[in-house]
């Protein structure tokens, strides 16, 4: 009788070790990714391997492959095989900070990642695996989009696209880091994306490369000039952060996801935080000039009221009047809006009103409540800003606010002018709003105003400046937020000092909120 | 000792001169302020450094990214 387990001193070879040689042959081929030379091609170009970027993205050993075994196999003529040059991604599940999340990285030592040796259903397998098992997904890009040859292979071509590429996004997080030259189709996978990183010098995004521009426009330009960091995270916008290095692009990733839940049916997580809910800042109490012609840094005002270190910014470069940030309160995951008086006067431009629309979009898929430290003076004026539909973009910025169903709070800091004065939280429900002391308000500022209103008057006058002056003067008394709140329409007026409390007191009433919450968000065409 | 081209990151009319070529400059020091949507922005050093030259004059107008200082740190 044949024994299977071995109890007696005498160890047998499993019945199934050749196949399990077999196995584990396979998988060596697959380690080796694209051999040795691309490996030492993608380390001279300053890039690490998909498989090194797995293990820097991840928790320790925490990474589980699928499709492993996918590839091109040779095998001799008794059908034995000789090897297997594997598929250009890299697909599978791991862990970051503990949570279950699905990646998909193109391996550009195989054919440089490109289309030619990948397997279409292996990256729509890990997008739908995302997808239905409500996991977060990150894509490591790193290709160069489709290969010619790839005609040859088929001896046809095809319409193109795949189906699961255009994600649902109202579902699950995705985090996509460019991290390398990002065309065509893996360009796309970058920007579908919730929050999007590129590596200076290594990393560009585009449409097609300079190879394709200069027949088809005769433009002679170089990759990092037509998609690198410059255009595209400060000129365009299309891609949210640059990062110095693939670490700093892995941590942003961890970072980002860190605020974030799993999937829209959960709730964002409370983390345990050391900084007290009472911690009051005098500095808050100084930090707008008296001089309203002199700006502040409201990033410095951030840092005093937020949870200390836990500010995380997106989109930097780009739409700068406009900060957006994530950030936690009393440990509480919030989405942070605020005006930059440093840029543009922290004015609404266009570029600003997007920036707007993408991070309350986001915001309020995956149910972040929104503090919104505002300081407004206006939609961006002159030829420039209309060449750029610059009121329209903010209407649009109005709606994604007013479309908002997340909880929502407002500290007036400064100046609220004009249409975009009005855009500054979601208006049709019971509002939350608090004002420091150096707010002023109003349809049109004085100073226009008067010589708008009183044209024939100044001019009359003996001394037209003096007789200017003299009506600015007269309407600035009106201008105190102390009357506007005499008649209720300012709710309250707080020592700025006591902001940080206000915040973690109101915080437990928006996250009480979220039974409601949760779940896919429906929205309606905005013009 | 390197050079670095100091710009401005908005468009705006030069209100004053903050410091003179050949001035000693901390990180963050504005170099020239700017009058734009009526406020006064302040172009401040990258770096520590000195200032090697200003290049625009008050009431020059100057462009988003336009040079308006060179720094040497």
């Amino acid at each position: 009788m044949e024994q299977n387990s071995a109890t007696g001193n005498e160890k047998k070879e499993p019945v199934w070790q050749p196949e399990i040689d077999e196995l584990n042959l396979r998988k060596s081929f697959a380690e080796q990714m694209g051999g040795p030379a691309g490996v030492e091609r993608q380390h001279k170009s300053g890039k690490l391997t998909c498989r090194e970027r797995i293990d820097n993205l991840f928790d320790p050993n925490s990474f589980r492959e699928i499709g492993e075994l996918n590839g091109k196999a040779e095998y001799d003529e008794n059908g034995k095989l000789i090897k297997v040059s594997p598929s250009s991604m890299v697909i599978g599940k791991g862990l970051i900070d503990g949570k279950k999340v699905v990646v998909a990285a193109e391996d550009f030592t195989v054919k440089a990642g490109s289309s030619e040796q990948a397997s279409p259903e292996k990256m729509i397998f890990a997008e739908r695996l995302a997808l239905d098992h409500l996991m977060p997904m990150v894509r490591l890009v790193d290709a160069v989009g489709g290969s010619i040859r790839l005609l040859e292979k088929n001896q046809s071509t095809k319409i193109p696209g795949y189906d699961g590429w255009n994600i649902n996004l109202g579902l699950v997080p995705i985090v996509a880091v460019a991290l390398g030259p990002c065309a065509g189709l893996g360009a796309m996978r970058v920007v579908a994306s919730h929050f999007s990183v590129m590596v200076k010098d290594i990393s560009q995004v585009f449409a097609a490369g300079p190879q394709v521009v200069a027949p088809g426009t005769h433009e002679t330009v170089t990759k990092e000039d037509l998609g690198g960091v410059q255009i595209h995270t400060k000129e365009s916008g299309m891609v949210d952060n640059r990062a110095d290095s693939e670490q700093d692009a892995f941590e942003q990733v961890r970072r980002f996801l860190s605020y974030l839940p799993p999937n829209v049916y959960e709730a964002p997580k409370r983390q345990d935080t050391e900084d007290s809910p009472d911690r009051r800042e005098e500095a808050l109490a100084s930090i707008i000039p008296k001089n309203r012609r002199l700006p502040y840094k409201s990033r410095k005002i951030l840092e005093l009221v937020f949870d200390k270190g836990s500010l995380f910014e997106i989109g930097k470069d780009h739409g700068s009047s406009q900060i957006t940030m994530l950030g936690r309160i009393n440990g509480y995951p919030v989405g942070i809006l605020a005006n930059d008086p440093m840029i543009m006067g922290g004015s609404m431009t266009h570029t600003a009103s997007e920036k707007i629309i993408r991070f309350v979009d986001m915001c309020d898929t995956f149910h972040l409540p929104v503090v919104n430290f505002f300081d407004q003076p206006g939609v961006a004026v002159g030829r420039n800003a209309e060449s750029h539909s610059t009121l329209r973009m903010a209407v649009r910025a109005g709606m994604a606010i007013s479309q908002a169903t997340v909880p929502w709070c407002t500290f007036f800091i400064r100046r609220a002018f004009g249409v975009a004065g009005a855009i500054y939280e979601p208006r049709s429900r019971a509002t939350i709003r608090y004002a420091w002391p150096s707010a002023y308000w109003g349809s049109i500022p004085i100073e226009g105003g008067v010589e708008a209103a009183y044209k024939r008057d100044i001019l009359s006058a003996p001394d037209p400046l003096a007789r200017r002056n003299e009506l600015v003067e007269y309407y600035k008394r009106f201008e105190t937020p102390f009357r506007t709140a005499e008649k209720f329409l300012m709710e309250n007026i707080i020592d700025p000092r006591d902001t940080r409390e206000i915040l973690c007191d109101w915080i437990e009433e928006a996250y009480a909120q979220m039974p409601r919450l949760v779940g896919v968000k429906t929205r309606t065409m905005r013009i | 000792m390197a050079q670095v081209e100091i710009k401005s990151d908005i468009s705006g009319m030069v209100w004053k001169i903050d410091v003179s070529a050949g001035a000693s400059v901390n990180e963050e020091d504005a170099i020239i302020t700017l009058e734009s949507m009526k406020m006064e922005i302040p172009v401040t050093a990258p770096a520590n450094g000195i200032v090697k030259e200003i290049l625009v004059k008050e009431g020059d107008v100057v462009e988003e990214e336009q040079t308006v200082a060179i720094l040497e740190v």
